[in-house]
């Protein structure tokens, strides 16, 4: 789990979760066991992502992968593991924050990780790996829940334990999907421009998979 | 022994929570237990199967309820075809339900809690049954998630399966009957015993420890979900600590117990038909101790278990349904939910 979870990485989400926190009043503290949760998701995702028989990605975050180290059946383990210990760790670990919002939180977060979120998402681009017609709707939906799903989902766990009302949860939630989109269509351009030692990741890997990316289907000056 | 309750500032103080491991202090301990019906309840009037499958049929309800198909559609079809398979016996969801009314809780606040607890249960199974872990082509009856939908979708199952089963609580336990607070208590458990700590680390010794390890696996593997399953039952109704400590105990002996009979019936099986079983040998109580001491064992994991209720007494009748339980394990005296493997 060690070895995964403090691989490096940028702390996106964790940060947006803070920072939304904070914005509409609370307190870093209060916020840091959700941050936390949400990397840990992160993390997990990753993992089993990139185990063979799914994405296939032998470098992350500038180290190999943890089926490469540890083997398949652990990172499978681990992944669940992580994955289970991020809503456990915001059951037991949240300070000063009325039993009411936690569970507010924890429905969020399963919202945003589980077959109607993220991991729909993955199903969605798995099930459309290969195939010509996917048109630019398709497409934004695998992106906007691929990557925007889990940075929505750290804005608005940040704001509802900052005592956030509904409206303002509702803007963070939109502001954190318009950058989840910028993140992956940016994240499309470089895959096409750049070398793996400067992504950290294996370059080159969508067009590999014959994956439906923003370039692809619109090019890259557009 | 202390413990520390489930809500700690310290989340892992309440770790490791026995120095010897269930059954080996069984072993050590192995004087023969009276039999105590005298003393006890008798259960002798209560029927369990009928109370057994009357709430099968009402938990299977609710999960098919639980998960709709809806785009996309393969990892809803996914999910309940392992969640909903008809081999399932639902001994989780059952021991939920018993200990919640035991103290006093109605059912209404146990069943989403049943059912995120057979959710998690079928997506550990799930992943376990996988090519790269104990590779097992079929479960409850039916070929394996894996070789229906492919290893790929199996895996996502299982990784969506544990975050519903934890919105199912909080969306459908009613608040009127279940405090919050009492909520992230039953989260909090069902993550811990399914978790690093606690499935997942049987799971890890079983693939990858030694010979030795099979007392820790036993435990983690089976005794972890019948600990939880009791002890959110409690929780959901508010159980004082010591209770929920005798609910833990009692869960864990029901889970090893159930585990080793398990064991037997298999060992007799492969005996009489002398079939090579692919399955997970090396891990099997019997294989490790034999027929002679497995049926000792079982014996008193029996007595651990009646024993813990015994402190229960003041809650008359209601602690009927779970020592029945106790004797099902050990002796299985009628078939449930579509026996099969």
């Amino acid at each position: 789990m060690s070895y995964s979870l403090l691989a490096g990485g940028k702390r996106v989400r964790p940060i947006l979760c803070i920072a939304s926190c904070e914005l509409v009043g609370g307190q870093e503290s209060t916020a840091m066991p959700a941050a936390c949760a949400v990397e840990m998701i992160h993390t997990m995702t990753l993992m089993h992502d990139d185990l063979p028989f799914m994405a296939n990605d032998d470098l992350q975050h500038g180290k190999p992968t943890s089926h490469k180290v540890f083997g398949e059946d652990v990172a499978v383990l681990v992944g669940d593991a992580l994955l289970l210990f991020a809503f456990e760790h915001i059951a037991i670990a949240i300070k000063g924050v009325p039993s009411e919002r936690i569970v507010r939180v924890i429905s969020e977060l399963a919202k945003c990780v589980g077959a109607e979120g993220l991991i729909g998402c993955q199903v969605v681009d798995i099930c459309s790996q290969g195939k010509s017609d996917v048109g630019l709707d398709l497409l934004e939906f695998i992106h906007i829940h691929k990557t925007a799903a889990l940075l929505k989902g750290s804005a608005v766990l940040g704001a509802i334990l900052g005592a956030a009302n509904d409206q303002e949860v509702a803007k963070l939630r939109k502001f954190a999907r318009c950058i989840g989109l910028l993140f992956q269509v940016v994240d499309d351009i470089l895959d096409v421009t750049k070398s793996s030692q400067q992504l950290g990741q294996t370059a080159g890997k969508d067009l590999l998979a014959d994956k439906s990316t923003y370039p692809k289907l619109i090019g890259i000056e557009k | 022994m202390v413990f520390s309750t489930v809500i700690t500032s310290s989340p892992h103080l309440y770790f490791p929570k026995t120095t010897v491991p269930i059954i080996q202090r069984a072993i050590r301990t192995c004087s023969a237990s009276l039999s105590t019906d005298q003393q006890r309840i008798s259960t002798s009037q209560f029927d369990l199967k009928t109370y057994w499958t009357t709430l099968i049929q009402e938990i299977n309800h609710k999960l098919d309820e639980a998960i709709p198909v809806q785009y996309p559609q393969k990892i809803y079809e996914a999910m309940r075809y392992s969640v909903l398979a008809k081999g399932a016996k639902r001994a989780p969801p059952v021991m939920c339900v018993a200990a919640c009314e035991l103290f006093g809780g109605h059912r209404l606040a146990a069943f989403p809690t049943a059912c995120a607890l057979e959710m998690v249960h079928a997506a550990s199974l799930i992943h376990d049954d996988l090519p790269c872990m104990d590779d097992d082509p079929s479960r409850r009856g039916q070929p394996s998630n894996h070789t229906t939908f492919g290893v790929d979708m199996a895996i996502l199952a299982g990784d969506a399966l544990f975050p519903l089963g934890f919105r199912h609580i909080v969306s459908h336990t009613p608040t009127d009957l279940v405090p919050e607070t009492h909520l992230l208590k039953v989260i909090a458990e069902i993550a811990r015993a399914v978790g690093s700590t606690g499935m997942a680390a049987g799971q890890f010794l079983d693939l990858e420890g030694g010979p030795n390890a099979v007392d820790f696996v036993q435990e983690k593997k089976y005794g972890e979900m019948g600990e939880c399953s009791a002890v959110c039952g409690g929780l959901l109704a508010g159980a004082s600590d010591e209770e929920i400590q005798r609910l833990r105990r009692y869960g864990r002996a029901v889970g090893v117990l159930y585990q080793v009979v398990d064991d037997m019936l298999e060992a007799k099986m492969d005996k009489e038909i002398h079939k090579d079983k692919k399955k997970n040998t090396g891990k099997s109580y019997v294989a490790a101790y034999g027929v002679e001491k497995a049926m000792e064992v079982a014996e008193d994991l029996r007595a651990q278990a009646k024993k813990e209720l015994d402190g229960l007494e003041k809650y008359g009748e209601k602690v009927v349904p779970l020592y029945s339980f106790v004797d099902y394990a050990a002796d299985r005296g009628f078939g449930v939910g579509d026996e099969v493997e």
